[in-house]
């Protein structure tokens, strides 16, 4: 009898009507964005919140989970809302992404009290693991690349260096990409001390700013440090219209659309803008935080612990790999 | 002279040691980087070698009615058209001024140019047309082909006959029988939703909602009704460019299993887009064209032939599509018919 049974059992199996052919379960996980105010831009880069989240919306595609999303909104009282909100849902996973510590510390306890695991996205949410930019890590590989291209280029010749950008956002990232930047910059040209154009978050007015710069500054070579891309695209007009292309080179921060275009859009970064004054933009890769995230959610729902921090990639986007991190998609 | 010569002979024997060095110059070895083709080594045609006389005379048998529904867009200014992309014609001769015409019988007439990009409107991609690096379709080192004006291998002219059977995948059905249809607002009637990935199972539901079995030769064409955007250019050009609705890497490797000759569908590049890996480009483009040599046809009128398909319970017919030999061209502009 049992003999007979076992055979019967393996058929089973092989028919795949056995537990072995169990569907993968789908997770329910809920992802709380910054801001999704039409033309709010996040972080002091050209992204906005639906860029963020479309990233999510993107990713989960493939990936077995269902996604639940909210908008804080920019406000703390409704991100807490939110948060109540998803561990109402049961999810099995929230993914924060609010900018403000006090909000987070109680949306960190009412996760820990309801057991509900957590991601905190950018910002730090008590308990929970964090993934966010390595602003001073991006900042300094702009730094290097500025003090490269002068070391290449410019040897033995006077150099100048500029920062523009929102200078007074109070945000610690912002200093932190600064500080990579001067970092970044001394490891090749120690001592440059950056002369700093404060757009006040008008990135417009990097070019009235950087032309009266330039038109006080005559005869010496110029590393320009954008902090964000809108910027730079507004300084470099303010040098093609001075002339000064031979003399500048921007370094910028975020790789947004604004710089990398699509194959149907006007590029500042393009392999085919030979001699362009934009060297390159430092990548954050905000248009693609949920390719990085959810999969660290699966982990975390699968029983690994995360690091505390895992951070985004960056690196230098220039003509020569935009393509590649960036393939326009518009070539049927 | 004597100089000159000198320094032209060492000039000659270094570029060949320049071309070898230089980093930008270095021929791929394509055996690495693309499959080899089923037919042969040789091979340009890629899969409309699979028609046979034999196809063609099964696929006949699916004309019953005689019904022929358009799968073409008119190709006229103001379609949706990517980049630098344009397509103009231009009248070059008139003769209907009085005292133009021939003859005592009066004949006149007209001609045009037609001043357009290959790859515009309802059109079908060659095996020229897509590569990784610089390998082709049958593991083709294609720089070594590649003049200033066309193609020396790979080109349209090599194509054979795509008289054979077509087969409408209605992908708007399956998600909405599915109940997983989320539609575009710009849409005046149901469509997938840009970035909607079409997997090999919602292809099999699509085939199975019309008890089709896929056959080798066959030509898939899926209807995402995505189209709808097409039909109201100018005004929606940039939804319908923005991204598409389409079918995933793992689908087109099922179509590629199949032995289909052609992928067709209602949308700009047939995959979806944004892809399923952002990092990648037109991936879906690799695995057809260059892999297994199965053209793309795109931006094709699907809506009708589904509907005809919902209306007779068939969602098979005879393909009318013809290429012109269009020596060296990487793709060209084509109408098409489906015959029931």
């Amino acid at each position: 009898m049992v003999l007979r049974r076992r055979p019967l059992l393996a058929g089973l199996l092989a028919c795949g009507l056995g537990p072995a052919r169990a569907e993968t379960r789908r997770f329910r996980i809920a992802f709380a964005n910054l801001d999704e105010t039409p033309g709010v831009t996040v972080e002091g880069l050209g992204f906005t919140g639906p860029d963020v989240r479309r990233s999510f919306e993107l990713a989960a595609r493939t990936l077995p989970v269902e996604m639940l999303y909210f908008d804080n909104a920019g406000d703390p009282a409704r991100a807490i809302a939110n948060a109540e909100a998803a561990i109402a849902q049961h999810v099995d996973l929230l993914i924060e992404y609010n900018a403000d510590a006090d909000a987070n510390a109680l949306i960190g306890r009412r996760l820990t009290e309801s057991r509900t695991p957590a991601i905190g996205l950018v910002h730090p949410l008590s308990g929970a693991p964090l993934y966010g930019p390595d602003n001073r890590g991006a900042g300094r590989i702009a730094g290097r690349a500025l003090g490269a291209f002068a070391q290449e280029n410019w040897p033995n010749e006077q150099v100048l260096s500029v920062l523009i950008g929102d200078l007074a956002d109070a945000g610690s990232a912002i200093a932190e990409r600064i500080d990579g930047i001067s970092s970044g910059v001394h490891e090749t040209l120690p001592g440059l001390q950056f002369a700093s154009l404060d757009t006040g978050g008008q990135s417009v007015r990097a070019d009235a700013l950087l032309t009266k710069f330039l038109q006080r500054q005559r005869g010496e070579r110029i590393l320009i440090a954008t902090l964000d891309d809108l910027s730079a695209v507004y300084a470099k007009n303010a040098i093609e219209m001075n002339r000064r292309q031979s003399d500048c080179i921007i370094v910028s921060q975020g790789l947004d659309r604004n710089i990398h275009g699509g194959a149907s859009e006007k590029k500042e970064i393009d392999p085919n803008n030979r001699g362009g004054v934009v060297l390159g933009s430092v990548a954050y890769y905000m248009d693609r935080y949920g390719y990085d995230v959810l999969p660290l959610a699966l982990r975390m729902l699968h029983g690994e612990i995360l690091p505390p921090r895992t951070f985004t990639r960056h690196t230098l986007v220039t003509g020569a790999n935009v393509f590649r991190e960036y393939p326009p998609f518009d070539m049927n | 002279m004597r100089v000159a010569t000198v320094a032209a002979r060492a000039a000659l024997s270094v570029l060949p040691l320049l071309l070898s060095i230089a980093p930008g110059f270095a021929q791929t070895d394509c055996k690495q980087v693309i499959a080899p083709s089923p037919f042969g080594p040789d091979d340009q045609t890629g899969a409309t070698n699979r028609i046979t006389p034999a196809v063609t005379k099964a696929a006949a048998a699916e004309i019953q009615t005689g019904t022929a529904t358009p799968m073409a867009f008119n190709l006229v200014d103001g379609v949706p058209l990517f980049g630098t992309r344009f397509t103009k014609t231009i009248l070059t001769a008139v003769s209907t001024m009085p005292g133009a015409e021939f003859g005592k019988n009066k004949m006149s007439y007209m001609e045009d140019t037609y001043l357009s990009q290959s790859h515009v409107g309802t059109h079908i991609d060659g095996m020229g047309h897509i590569g990784v690096l610089d390998c082709y379709y049958n593991q083709t080192p294609m720089g070594k082909y590649v003049t200033q004006n066309y193609l020396k291998r790979l080109g349209l002219e090599n194509i054979k006959t795509l008289a054979t059977r077509g087969v409408i995948i209605d992908a708007v059905k399956v998600f909405q029988q599915a109940n997983k249809l989320k539609t575009n607002s710009a849409c005046r009637n149901p469509c997938l939703d840009a970035g909607t990935v079409i997997s090999e199972a919602d292809l099999q539901a699509g085939l199975k909602m019309y008890n089709v079995t896929l056959r080798e030769g066959d030509a898939v064409f899926i209807n995402t009704g995505w189209n709808d955007l097409f039909q109201q250019y100018p005004a929606q050009n940039a939804v319908y460019n923005g991204g598409e609705p389409g079918i995933s890497k793992s689908a087109a490797q099922w179509l590629a299993s199949q032995k289909v000759v052609a992928v067709g569908a209602d949308t700009w590049a047939v995959e979806v887009v944004p892809h399923e890996d952002t990092t990648e480009a037109f991936p879906v483009h690799v695995i057809l064209l260059p892999n297994n040599g199965i053209h793309i046809i795109e931006n094709v009128r699907t809506d009708l032939i589904a509907a005809a398909a919902a209306q007779s319970g068939r969602a098979t017919f005879f393909l009318n599509m013809t290429v012109p030999k269009a020596v060296g061209a990487t793709g060209t502009f084509v109408n098409i018919e489906a015959i029931q």
